[in-house]
């Protein structure tokens, strides 16, 4: 495993499903076996507000916070937030944002908006295909990870290069 | 109750690591009062079967059953946040003397930034004040490791110990080991007055042992792993605990570290010799001056953070400025402000009272966003129970304004606005009290309290009537309307407000969030 330190940062507002979406990454990168801090906050945040979470992975990841102009990705969840939010990408980060109406047109069911922004991402990080899938049927309940599966299937096709 | 694991691994936030830690640990009796940055403690502990867990009606409550459970000999936690550790300082102070007899941890959530509190305290200094030992976890993995070990120095030292989160920690995901649980021997439940009935001749032999105590924590403190040296360069050295670690770390990989685990008592020798060894020496905490005064007293060079820092919460960003000896830059981001929800039944209530411009006694809960355009119709936050308690208070002080309301949610109510009630009927004040009756603890993400009916593990359960309770306190009139009947509820508010009597409306309609 190289030193490389994987950032992106997520956000939304709340009832997005902001936080879900960092947790499907995490529990992704925890089956690929890296090192994870993730951040998140609870609380008034969820009465919609702006709603963020920093995910980080690698060997070694220290703090849980990416720095400004520190992230390597970008996926956000609502073009209001994208401003304020892209003051974290590095210079040459990969801001996602572009690809969001993309997938809001392909996806049938609104609430799935999540687990399609994580398929967006999923190609460009060195995950395989079945640490994404264990995520999925980790995060969600038994009656929706098959839709979630597909979603993200979607969202994978939209990301890819 | 337990999270999916893949080679006995999960991801785990700081307050989940310390739930699983404390599992492992044996624990036996868990209790809290809900409260951000510390409400999932005890939300995965009641997954736990084998952990007798509880919401507990405030943290007095619940600082006093766990503390009891641990001298009757089960391991014991009592978790809050920050201000909560403010409701249960009593019993707190005297536990320090009483000690424990199996181990008893107070784990305490800091809020630096006040992402959902009222002030940002911080903590450590309980630790002084109450001569009690205090841990301080930098990530979730530390947490869960750190309060194993809390229990264990709770045991040999014979006194609570305080495990410090911060929102940072306990918000944090990260992945983590998973253990087996041991339940250690339990101790003997005996009769001990000269240790449990703390009278002035008792405590004064106490206080005597806990002056013993402190010395050999302190001991303790220079020889303990808690308190680790990472050697780097010798040209720069950081004096460092909680998350302000992780973030130097990540922008100074080759420094010099005194990373300090145990926040109290200092480890002044070990302060003194790792100074020695760093060419310029930095102390970087968050939140207030903690460490930087006490190794200031030590005679050691160093630099400190700006005091613009002390406000707030750090970043990954200010340990450059920090550094630098620059002050701390504000940054000035719109952020989308929270609100109450689409169809919450807080806008009727406070649609009703800004319609009559009252002025509004507020509380803590998801109301207090009531105080926030387009509403504004909120004027007070102090704490809780203080929506009850300033009514009385600004009546008193303004006795021809006859516009003043108190308001209270109904958890809050039961945590210490029955109390400011019974006292406004014993000393003859008159006002309006409204009750916002959600019917559920709906700030901290709907948790149960005593008028739902059901437990923390959703069990049904004595259900606590606020009607009766309010008529029991002594209030002359006590109705209940829902606020959705728009009309209805304007019509009793105007009665009320316009009697020369002590009214209590509970305005009880359910929290949209709320699953049925």
């Amino acid at each position: 495993m190289k030193d490389t330190v994987y950032s992106i940062t997520f956000g939304g507002i709340g009832g997005q499903g902001v936080l879900k979406a960092s947790e499907i990454c995490g529990w992704a990168a925890l089956y690929a076996g890296y090192h994870i801090k993730k951040s998140e906050v609870h609380g008034m945040a969820q009465r919609g507000g702006s709603v963020e979470s920093h995910l980080r992975f690698g060997k070694k990841v220290y703090s849980p916070l990416i720095v400004t102009g520190g992230a390597d990705f970008l996926v956000c969840f609502h073009h209001d937030e994208q401003p304020r939010l892209k003051a974290f990408l590095k210079k040459d980060g990969v801001d996602l944002t572009d690809l969001l109406d993309k997938a809001q047109a392909a996806i049938d069911n609104p609430r799935c908006l999540n687990t399609a922004l994580v398929g967006v991402l999923a190609p460009k990080l060195p995950i395989r295909e079945e640490c994404w899938m264990k995520a999925i049927e980790t995060v969600f309940k038994p009656a929706v990870v098959a839709e979630n599966k597909k979603v993200f299937l979607t969202g994978r096709e939209i990301g890819r290069p | 109750m337990a999270k999916k694991t893949v080679s006995q691994k999960a991801l785990l936030s700081g307050n989940e690591a310390l739930a699983y830690g404390a599992y492992e640990a044996g624990l036996g009796v868990a209790c809290a009062y809900p409260g951000t940055p510390s409400t999932e403690i005890l939300e995965t502990l009641a997954g736990f079967k084998d952990v007798d867990a509880q919401w507990s009606v405030n943290e007095k409550v619940a600082y006093e059953v766990a503390l009891g459970a641990a001298v009757a000999g089960v391991r014991s936690l009592f978790a809050c946040k920050h201000v909560g550790l403010n409701v249960a300082m009593d019993p707190l102070m005297t536990s320090s003397y009483t000690g424990v007899n199996a181990g008893f941890v107070i784990v305490v959530a800091d809020d630096p930034g006040m992402h959902s509190s009222q002030n940002e305290q911080d903590t450590r200094w309980v630790a002084i004040y109450s001569k009690m030992p205090m841990l301080e976890p930098s990530s979730p993995a530390e947490a869960k490791q750190f309060i194993q070990e809390a229990f264990n120095l709770s045991e040999r030292f014979d006194t609570p110990v305080m495990v410090r989160m911060t929102t940072r920690v306990s918000h944090t995901k990260e992945d983590v080991a998973l253990g087996e649980r041991r339940v250690p021997p339990k101790p003997a439940f005996e009769r001990n007055a000269p240790k449990y009935v703390m009278v002035p001749g008792h405590a004064y032999q106490r206080h005597v042992l806990v002056e013993k105590r402190l010395v050999k924590l302190k001991a303790l403190a220079e020889r303990s792993r808690f308190n680790r040296v990472e050697r780097g360069n010798g040209k720069l050295g950081f004096i460092t605990s909680g998350v302000a670690y992780q973030y130097l770390k990540d922008v100074y990989p080759d420094a010099s570290y005194l990373k300090l685990g145990m926040s109290y008592p200092f480890c002044d020798d070990k302060i003194k010799a790792f100074a020695k060894t760093v060419k310029k020496l930095f102390v970087v905490e968050e939140l207030d001056p903690f460490l930087e005064e006490h190794v200031r007293t030590l005679g050691v060079k160093f630099t400190a953070k700006d005091p613009s820092f002390r406000i707030g919460e750090l970043t990954p960003e200010s340990m450059p400025q920090i550094v630098a000896g620059r002050a701390k830059r504000e940054k000035k981001v719109a952020k989308r402000p929270p609100r109450l929800c689409a169809g919450c039944p807080h806008w009727a209530s406070f649609a009703a009272l800004k319609k009559m411009d009252a002025y509004v006694a507020g509380d803590i809960g998801c109301y207090t966003l009531a105080s926030l355009p387009p509403t504004s119709a909120l004027h007070s936050c102090l704490c809780m129970g203080a929506g009850v308690t300033w009514h009385e208070g600004w009546r008193r002080g303004a006795p021809d304004n006859k516009k003043i309301v108190g308001v209270v949610g109904d958890s809050t109510f039961v945590h210490s606005g029955v109390t400011g009630l019974i006292n406004a009927a014993y000393n003859k004040a008159k006002g309006v009290i409204l009750v916002l009756d959600n019917s559920t603890t709906a700030m901290t993400g709907g948790q149960q309290h005593p008028a739902t009916g059901l437990t923390i593990r959703n069990e049904p359960t004595r259900k606590l009537i606020l009607e009766d309770l309010c008529r029991a306190c002594g209030a002359d009139n006590v109705d209940v309307v829902d606020p959705m009947d728009v009309k209805a509820f304007a019509e009793i508010l105007e009665k009320r407000v316009n009697e020369d009597a002590l009214s209590v409306i509970v305005s009880r309609h359910p929290c949209r969030l709320l699953k049925r």
